[in-house]
């Protein structure tokens, strides 16, 4: 696990995060776990490649996703809408890019793909045999997990 | 407001705005929206992007990076090897320093990191708007 990868995954995020949502976001812990735990009804999932490789998770309650994505646009939104699921999958991708920016710009070349947006009930993840690292940020609108596997190439 | 009087474009701004993303186009839309007398239209990929661009001839480009397909910095090559007085705005939330002089190297005038303000953006359409002595 790249933790140094890690800490700037998670402090680009939670930077983004305040910008975007207002001050009232914080990290009030980071654990690490034999896989992810994202099981909530919404999971964005941005995959990393180039010198390292990875992914990295958000998962939320639709609640969360739903009034995240109404304080982006700027408009309540009446339910997880096609709209709803690219404001995830944009707020993962502006979070993720951020912290790309900043490895690549310390001399690591490292890629992010489009990120995939899944809603539904009971949803699993089945990367069972990375080590994950699992940052809850706290916001206004509910918790958000990034749930992050990064190592370096074998 | 966005003074278009000073440039180089006849009014209307025309305005072409390349992300893949449904809400960035949404976003996008609306602040080009805010601005007086500018018309935007969409492309959600680089094919369609270079598809758009030919027919509509926008005075500018707001384009995005990461995009399944033909991403951001090839369809810029694209469209300033057609026309090499586009006026290309990336906006981008991967914006290390060798993929900015890589999308300027490939025509862009204007980099913009995510996520992007009204004014953010109002000056960088200024900026590629106003009379150099390149143009």
């Amino acid at each position: 696990m790249r933790l140094d990868f890690v800490k700037i995954f998670v402090d680009s995020t939670a930077v983004l995060f305040r910008e975007l949502i207002g001050p009232a976001v914080d990290v009030p812990s980071i654990s690490m776990k034999p896989s992810p735990v994202a099981g909530r009804e919404v999971m964005a999932i941005i995959g990393l490649a180039g010198e390292a490789h990875g992914r990295v998770i958000f998962d939320m309650d639709l609640f969360t996703a739903v009034q995240l994505a109404g304080h982006m646009m700027g408009e309540p939104s009446p339910g997880m809408t096609p709209l709803v699921r690219s404001s995830i999958a944009e707020l993962a991708s502006m979070a993720i890019g951020r912290a790309i920016s900043k490895i690549n710009d310390g001399g690591m070349r490292l890629r992010m793909s489009p990120p995939t947006v899944i809603t539904g009930a009971n949803l699993v993840s089945y990367d069972q045999c990375f080590e994950t690292l699992v940052a809850p940020i706290a916001t206004a609108y509910g918790e958000v997990r990034v749930n992050i596997t990064i190592q370096d190439l074998d | 407001m966005l003074d278009v009087k000073e440039t180089l474009v006849k009014s209307p701004l025309t305005c072409l705005i390349v992300d893949d993303s449904a809400f960035m186009r949404f976003h996008l839309r609306r602040m080009m929206d805010s601005f007086d007398n500018v018309i935007a239209s969409e492309a959600a990929n680089g094919n369609e992007a270079l598809r758009e661009y030919g027919r509509l001839r926008p005075d500018i480009v707001l384009m995005d990076i990461v995009m399944p397909g033909m991403e951001g910095v090839e369809t810029v090559k694209k469209i300033c090897s057609e026309d090499p007085k586009a006026r290309v705005i990336m906006i981008s939330s991967v914006s290390y320093q060798e993929k900015v002089a890589e999308a300027m190297s490939a025509g862009a005038k204007c980099f913009l990191p995510k996520p992007v303000t009204t004014e953010e953006l109002r000056r960088a359409i200024q900026s590629v708007l106003t009379p150099t002595t390149d143009n």
